[in-house]
């Protein structure tokens, strides 16, 4: 478990990373936190040939209210979201994301680019319609979250592009829950249920390749049905698959069940002061 | 977990005015914190020395295959020095049982021929660093011919795994006692099931690790090895590389846990030991990673029993029927066998109750998976689950309570000494006394109450499990530990002396990975001779310290290694007192010593110091009583010969969250039979860490190979450990009966962990009415069966 010879470039600005990534014609990767990416460099199921660290790059690191969005820096620390005031879904989902040491490195731009369909951060970016800044070497470009992710742990984003920031719409209202096997496991499902630009969104993590809207069931929900009918079709609604700690049916059921107790919190929202 | 419910009641934080009445059975800081706490422990990974190289070993992908070639010609040339198994075919590692149905196999330093299991090592790379060595690994290529593997130990075997054992079955044996046909065929309720429980590891903090370093000088190999058994390391290893054992040198430093895994002699141990022969002057170092350590170091517990066992009608247990299938994996663990599963879960099956026919086969079947070794508890995590399933499912049938039906099972201390159909010999029988206890802790009454009212409510069910188990523990020579093995491990060594100044030094044959022992030696010693705990220092873990020791295992130390040094410092402080009176002109019998001086029965001060006696002794030979030879020290063996039984129950409350199939622990109680506690806080510690281990077992930890066998859960994403949010908070108390031995303690390193199996199931059982007979208690299998 010790990652192959790669080369190691400490970027200063957006630029220079974005330059070093075409350079490295797709041998690039971006190190930020290093909490996903190492473990898959030890292993050698990664081998890069340069590392480019955006750990310096200035301005990547704020937090900004603009209005009804909330945008977070490529290299803000889940810790920091978990403290900010700003996105109250935000900070709570950070909370669920593995363990302090992790939170204390982890990055909200690595965990949107690494794209784990059973993240927290990716789900959250569906769940407010989130818009995700990308820097490339012709400029700056928005995708919406949804057209980010492509499949588990890929994104339709360029090989010599990086991302700088992500917008994540404050929600009117919402409901976080999430089913783990343990404390800071990643999730077998996590539910987010928001309220965003007047219409009401379930997305779920954990579930498929990709975070995955429930369509029918938020329609049912716009339709006023109760929460456990509105659950049910979630849970109908989505094809999870099987592994070692979890059958089909059974991520249906907890599917359900985790969207029930997001909508219970949904229900109990106030709309936030503006 | 909080600390004031981890202690028991009669507990108490640090003590660390030991002087006085002795430090034996008060909280004395232990010696090792200074450095274990303050990051100064000094570890096999810790050890750097000049010219030292790192090694890497390839593994194989294949569960089952032939080797068919090996090219290591790229690697070479890239400046990598390379071993494969050609290199050292000429060794193997033959573990030996004289039991008759026993098969002897032989497993290779690197494997060559064939590979028998997926991650056994193939080839090793030296270089510079552990990095480069990793480089050099891909530059070596081993062709394979795959084979079709063998996975489940009771599923028809696909091809041999040994040639020897052609239906894979490397052992059986039949314990029998009693008349169990007819006794069953009249029983009022015979209830069966089928149980498996689930394969899983001890997964110490610490992976394996070693320094070998071969100095062709003196022809001496020196070994630092993260071992929990440095003298048989010694022993084993001298005899395997044809060294004589005095230039064989085994380090046992600080050893980051052990947990059994770290008691077997492995493959790896032996090929860096070889390799560092080949290259002189050269120290070699591997430190095993976490991938390689779950792929490759000894798992346990992937059992099957078959169980049948008849009852009266009043719930008296009659006759237990029943067929243990182990599946040891790939290898007979060297040294102790393929029989350490199967015969410690015949012989410990009926546990803590009273059975007179009994019939039991056990089996160790060989698969393409890696080899099953010792670990905490040995096979009884899963025993204890499968007798006490037959409880829970007798007691329901018959309608009787599910507590009543045990209290009116289990050996007590009328039947002591307790003859088990096994012919292990009961010496405890003080299992009602814990279960009355544990049940108070648990508020038994209370929990029932609060069940039946969520019943009627519909609120979330909640149920109550209950184990007892006694650990069999310091086995000496007439109980020894293991299948009949060329040697017997009853006795440890013990050298305590007294230094010219007064103070004292200790080699011990005891080690320590983690448990505290320089603590509860030094305790020990300080008593017994009279001086302070803190002039006592304890060397262990070195086999050119100290004399003797078998290691860490069968919970022996405390009994066996800590009675050698009890009677050790006995030895000399009767030295100390025959040399005093000598130079006083007084009666040996007037003297006593305490906290370093000498008095005389009678006088409030001290007549002398031990500084100054020891001071004669070593420095003053003219002042010599005559007939006293110079030196203060003494070197003794002891044996237990029998061993201890602790008693243990453990009970919880537990809640199921029916829409998630989720388990919560609301109350957990451990009260067990430790004999006298020397050091309260770190027989408590063991206790809540066993436990947490059985948890985890119970709860999560998996190993899981696919058809193909290939681990499925290769890295700690997949193999789940609880963490500190996992274990819940515990009560633990203590039913002191002393022992027969010099310090009246029982080992208390296992017990923990053969519990919460069966508590789990248990209270499951009791909440939802369903039926545990698979584990680990996962939300999904709950989830299912709550689906109905």
């Amino acid at each position: 478990m010790k990652c192959a010879p790669f080369d190691y470039v400490r970027a200063s600005s957006v630029e220079e990373t974005v330059k070093v990534l075409g350079e490295a014609a797709g041998e690039g990767k971006i190190l930020a936190g290093g909490q996903s990416l190492v473990p898959v460099l030890a292993l050698r199921m990664a081998r890069p040939a340069v590392l480019v660290d955006v750990n310096r790059v200035p301005g990547l690191s704020t937090i900004r209210r603009l209005d009804d969005i909330v945008e977070v820096g490529a290299t803000v620390r889940h810790s920091r979201l978990v403290e900010q005031p700003e996105h109250p879904l935000l900070a709570e989902a950070a909370r669920w994301i593995g363990h302090t040491a992790i939170r204390s490195r982890g990055t909200t731009g690595g965990s949107i680019a690494h794209a784990d369909p059973s993240a927290e951060l990716p789900v959250v970016a569906v769940a407010t319609g989130a818009s995700v800044t990308v820097a490339g070497p012709h400029g700056s470009r928005d995708v919406d979250a949804e057209e980010l992710f492509v499949s588990a742990l890929m994104t339709s984003l360029d090989e010599d592009e990086m991302i700088t920031a992500v917008r994540f719409a404050r929600p009117a209202r919402w409901g976080f829950a999430e089913f783990a096997r343990r404390h800071g496991d990643f999730a077998l499902v996590t539910a987010v249920v928001t309220e965003v630009r007047g219409r009401p969104r379930i997305t779920f993590g954990g579930v498929a390749s990709v975070p995955q809207r429930a369509t029918t069931a938020e329609q049912a929900l716009a339709d006023g049905k109760p929460a456990t009918e509105v659950a049910r079709i979630a849970a109908e609604e989505i094809e999870p698959t099987a592994d070692l700690h979890g059958s089909v049916e059974f991520r249906r059921g907890i599917a359900a069940e985790m969207t029930r107790r997001a909508l219970v919190q949904f229900d109990s929202e106030q709309e936030h002061s503006r | 977990m909080s600390e004031d419910t981890v202690m028991a009641e009669d507990s108490v934080g640090v003590d660390d005015t030991a002087a006085g009445a002795g430090s034996l059975g008060r909280n004395v800081r232990r010696k090792e914190d200074q450095r274990l706490i303050t990051g100064h422990g000094r570890f096999v990974t810790d050890v750097e020395l000049p010219r030292m190289r790192h090694v890497a070993f390839l593994r194989s992908p294949y569960g089952h295959a032939r080797i068919t070639g090996a090219d290591t010609a790229a690697a070479r040339d890239a400046g990598f020095r390379v071993f494969t198994g050609a290199d050292f075919a000429h060794i193997e590692l033959r573990a030996q049982s004289a039991l008759p149905s026993y098969v002897e196999t032989a497993q290779p330093v690197l494997a060559h021929q064939k590979v028998r299991f997926a991650g056994e090592a193939v080839a090793a790379v030296v270089a510079a660093d552990r990095y480069r060595a990793e480089d050099g690994l891909e530059l070596v290529e081993i062709d394979y011919e795959p084979l079709a593997p063998t996975v489940c130990a009771w599923e028809a075997p696909s091809e041999p795994v040994h040639v020897e054992a052609p239906d894979n079955v490397l052992l059986e044996r039949t314990f029998d006692a009693g008349d169990v046909d007819d006794v069953l065929a009249s029983a009022a309720v015979v209830v069966e099931r089928e149980l498996t429980t689930n394969r899983h590891a001890g997964n110490p903090m610490e992976c394996r690790a070693g320094v070998a370093v071969w100095d062709a000088a003196d022809g001496k190999l020196t070994f630092w090895n993260g071992t929990q058994v440095p003298h048989i390391a010694r022993n084993m290893i001298a005899e395997l590389m044809g060294l004589p054992e005095g230039r064989v040198r085994v380090i046992a430093p600080d050893v980051g846990g052990g947990f059994g895994v770290k008691s077997v002699l492995y493959p790896e141990d032996l090929a860096l030991c070889l390799m560092a022969r080949e290259m002189p002057g050269i120290p070699l170092k591997w430190v095993e990673d976490r991938a390689e350590h779950l792929l490759a170091a000894t798992h346990a517990r992937d059992h099957r029993y078959l169980m049948k066992a008849g009852f009266d009608a009043e719930g008296t247990l009659l006759a237990v029927d029943a067929d243990v299938t182990c599946n040891v994996g790939a290898y007979s663990v060297y040294p102790w066998t393929a029989g350490i599963e199967p015969l410690m879960a015949g012989g410990l099956l009926s546990g803590p109750y009273k059975l007179e026919n009994y019939r039991c086969t056990v089996r160790g079947v060989a698969t393409n998976t890696a080899p099953s070794g010792p670990y905490r508890g040995v096979a009884r995590p899963a025993s204890v689950f499968a007798m006490e399933t037959m409880f829970d499912a007798a007691a329901a049938q018959l309608g009787i309570d599910a507590i009543e039906i045990r209290r009116r099972n289990v050996i007590t201390p009328a039947d002591i000494p307790y003859k088990m159909p096994s012919r292990l010999v009961d010496d405890s029988g003080h299992y009602r006394e814990c279960l009355d206890k544990a049940l108070e802790a648990l508020d038994y009454d209370g929990v029932r109450a609060e069940q039946r009212r969520r019943r009627e409510s519909g609120e979330s069910p909640i149920g109550i499990g209950v184990a007892i188990y006694n650990e069999l523990t310091g086995l000496g020579r007439a109980a020894s530990a293991g299948p009949r093995m060329p040697f017997r491990t009853g006795h440890d060594a013990c050298t305590v002396r007294v230094n010219p100044d007064g103070r004292v030094t200790v080699l011990s044959g005891v080690t320590s990975q983690g448990q505290g022992l320089e603590t509860t030696v030094a305790q020990i010693v300080a008593d017994a001779v009279g001086v302070r705990y803190d002039d006592v220092d304890v060397r262990i873990g070195d086999t050119d310290e100290s004399l003797w020791g078998f290691g860490a295992f069968s919970s022996r130390q405390a009994v066996i290694g800590g009675g050698a040094a009890h009677n050790t410092a006995v030895e000399v402080r009767k030295k100390i007192i025959t040399l005093a009176a000598g130079l006083m002109e007084a009666a040996e019998a007037d003297l006593r010593i305490e906290d370093g001086d000498v008095y005389v029965v009678g006088e409030p001060k001290p007549y002398i110091t031990v500084a100054e006696v020891a001071r004669v002794a070593y420095l003053e030979s003219n002042r010599l009583p005559d007939g006293i030879d110079p030196g203060l020290d003494a070197t003794t063996f002891y044996d237990p010969i029998r061993g201890a039984f602790a008693a243990g129950v453990q009970v919880a409350a537990v809640e199921i969250d029916r829409a998630t199939g989720e388990l919560r622990i609301l109350s957990y109680v451990c009260v067990e039979d430790a004999g006298r506690a020397m050091h309260p806080q770190i027989v408590d510690g063991q206790i809540a860490g066993a436990i947490a281990q059985g948890l985890g077992g119970a709860l999560y930890e998996h190993l899981v190979y696919d058809d193909a066998g290939n681990l499925s859960t290769g890295t700690l994403l997949d193999y789940l450990m609880p963490t500190s949010a996992e274990v819940p908070d515990m009560v633990i108390g203590h039913v002191s009966r002393p022992a027969s031995n010099p310090l009246g303690v029982r080992g208390v390193g296992e017990g923990g962990t053969l519990g919460p199996n069966a508590v789990l199931a248990g209270a499951l059982r009791d909440a939802l009415g369903i039926d545990v007979d698979e584990l680990p208690v996962s939300p999904d299998r709950v989830w299912k069966e709550l689906q109905g």
